[in-house]
């Protein structure tokens, strides 16, 4: 397809024509109420946009909900709520939550198809921002990156996007946007598609290391708070509960959250038996789904090295280091 | 629960504390109506006009055992109820009052009670050092859902469960920022969660009121800690202001000296 320039300056028009038909999410930064860090939100104004940064927590949250109500029961029947949800356009979507968002599509669209998901994920714009440095703890260089963006944003030199269109519905949009999508020759090659230091993780093949006593030092630091596995764009477990109407015990709702492979509780079953009930047990398991089990079924890694697992561990437990020295 | 036909009868009863446990049960405005309908209310400080002497088949307990007398209704109602809960810090884990058992003696006694002299008849504990407990719900006070949540439980006849998971996980689910990367001394990696981190929402750390989490790291806790530059003592204060009785013994925290007020 035709590649595009889109200025800087032009951001802000491009947002505002979106924002009749969707509603438009970027990430953000917010010193007063995040704490500093940057997060997907709904925005209106370019210039509260923050691409320098990956967002704390993934996308994942926008589709795949952590708190879903599947039905309410009562004595007559099962009613579904029909979600009522608006377009989402999401601008400034890295490569990595590109990959981990094909990975949910994956399991929620094809495995296992979820209306839940479904209602949420169908009818949204994509749009992808190519990182051109990896930050501290990255590694997706090392991972055979899939996922695509319906149009996908490359730093170019004098202020610059050059715009990449990877769909018809893109390419409509783009071309109806005449005055600030300006069609070009320029094209990226396959140096500058590559991020820069970001092939930190050697040793992809782990199946031979699950004995390796180099893990007992992750496990050691591990406090086993599952930040990993809710930071993680790819996670996609889940817990079921039913919550009774107190004002009616016969009816109530049954909902959906997420859940954590590095808890006890992800494990338990009935007669309290815990399957994996040493930290040991959790703490290879994450990895191991994430690099091995995963691609082994699907032929992708579950990871996307997006590194937010280590980044945001309380203890900064570099597993990628300790994969490396085994 | 028992039979079909027959409600439950509850009462509430508090030992030494604040009343606040109490009001858990309460501050369920919208539901209390319902949730009174389900029970047989036999016993209640403040809205229950006689406190009735008969058996119960749950007894909801906030407070600690600080004295003698405490500890006599403690064994009665013990002794009239087939389910006993602790509601609330104070009968769970001691809370703060159970802090006097880490401060010497000569330091409190001094500042205001050498009139009172049931301070010295015991040193404060929670009820399961005096007798058996067979549910917990904790914090101070406790989330106001997990104890409608518990009576639902109980009257749908499932065994009512405590969340075992540390609180980082409602606080990530809430979308927060962690305070430990912050800097700040957050007990939430080995804090018992199930208070949907109330405290972390409003950026403030957590200070463990719910007790220790069952799965707890503290060597690599502590560790933490002490690499983002805080003081053993300040952290020892801390961990032990909510919870101090509920810390396994062999824990150790480098000594520090006696707090002083």
């Amino acid at each position: 397809m035709t590649n595009f320039t889109l200025s800087k300056v032009d951001l802000n028009a491009f947002i505002k024509s979106l924002s009749k038909n969707f509603d438009v999410y970027a990430p953000v930064k917010d010193h007063v109420v995040d704490g500093g860090s940057v997060r997907f939100k709904v925005v209106s104004d370019a210039k509260v946009i923050c691409l320098s940064e990956n967002a704390y927590y993934p996308l994942k949250e926008l589709f795949f909900r952590k708190k879903e109500v599947l039905f309410k029961y009562s004595e007559k029947g099962l009613e579904v709520p029909v979600k009522k949800v608006k377009s989402k356009a999401i601008l400034g979507i890295r490569r990595c939550d590109l990959h981990s968002l094909a990975n949910q599509d994956r399991i929620y669209m094809r495995e296992v198809p979820d209306p839940y998901y479904i209602a949420e994920r169908e009818k949204t714009l994509l749009i992808g921002y190519h990182c051109k440095k990896a930050e501290e703890y990255c590694f997706c260089g090392s991972i055979d990156l899939q996922g695509n963006a319906d149009i996908m944003l490359y730093e170019l030199p004098g202020n610059k996007f050059l715009v990449e269109v990877h769909s018809d519905n893109a390419l409509r949009l783009v071309e109806s946007l005449k005055k600030i999508f300006k069609k070009t020759d320029i094209v990226i090659d396959a140096e500058s598609r590559k991020i820069e230091g970001s092939n930190r993780l050697q040793k992809k093949d782990v199946h031979s290391f699950y004995d390796n006593p180099g893990w007992q030092e992750g496990i050691d630091k591990c406090l086993s708070c599952a930040a990993c596995n809710f930071h993680c764009p790819s996670c996609y477990c889940f817990n079921i509960h039913d919550e009774a109407n107190v004002h009616n015990m016969k009816e109530g709702e049954r909902i959906r959250t997420w859940a954590g492979c590095q808890l006890k509780s992800f494990t338990r079953v009935a007669g309290e038996h815990i399957f994996r009930d040493t930290r040991k047990d959790r703490f290879r398991h994450r990895i191991y789904h994430q690099l091995q089990y995963f691609k082994e079924r699907y032929g992708t890694t579950l990871c996307s090295g997006c590194g937010r697992c280590i980044r945001f561990c309380p203890t900064k437990i570099d597993f990628i280091d300790i994969l490396n020295r085994m | 629960m028992a039979k079909k036909d027959k409600k439950p009868v509850v009462g509430f009863y508090g030992l030494t504390g604040c009343a606040g446990c109490l009001l858990s049960f309460i501050f369920n405005e919208n539901e209390i109506v319902s949730l009174l309908g389900m029970v047989d209310l036999a016993a209640f400080p403040f809205i229950k006009g006689k406190q009735g002497d008969k058996e119960f088949d749950i007894i909801f307990l906030e407070g600690v055992v600080c004295s003698n007398d405490d500890l006599d209704m403690l064994k009665k109602l013990r002794a009239k109820t087939k389910i006993l809960v602790s509601l609330g810090a104070c009968a769970s884990t001691g809370c703060i009052p159970a802090y006097r058992n880490f401060i010497d003696e000569a330091k409190y006694l001094p500042l205001m009670y050498e009139k009172v002299h049931r301070i010295k008849d015991k040193d404060p504990k929670p009820i399961d050092a005096y007798v058996h407990v067979d549910f917990t719900i904790p914090g101070c006070p406790p989330n106001r859902e997990e104890v409608k949540s518990f009576i639902k439980q109980l009257i749908l006849g499932k065994t009512p469960r405590l969340y075992n998971d540390p609180v980082c996980v409602e606080c990530k689910l809430n979308g927060n920022h962690c305070l430990l990367d912050e800097g700040k001394i957050c007990l939430g990696p080995i804090t018992r969660g199930g208070c949907d981190s109330v405290c972390t929402n409003g950026r403030f750390e957590c200070w463990g009121c719910r007790g220790p989490c069952p799965d707890a790291n503290y060597e690599a806790f502590i560790a933490l800690i002490k690499d983002k530059g805080h003081n053993s003592r300040t952290l020892k204060e801390r961990m032990q202001s909510f919870a101090g009785l509920k810390l396994p013994d062999e824990l150790q925290i480098e000594d520090a000296p006696d707090y002083v007020g």
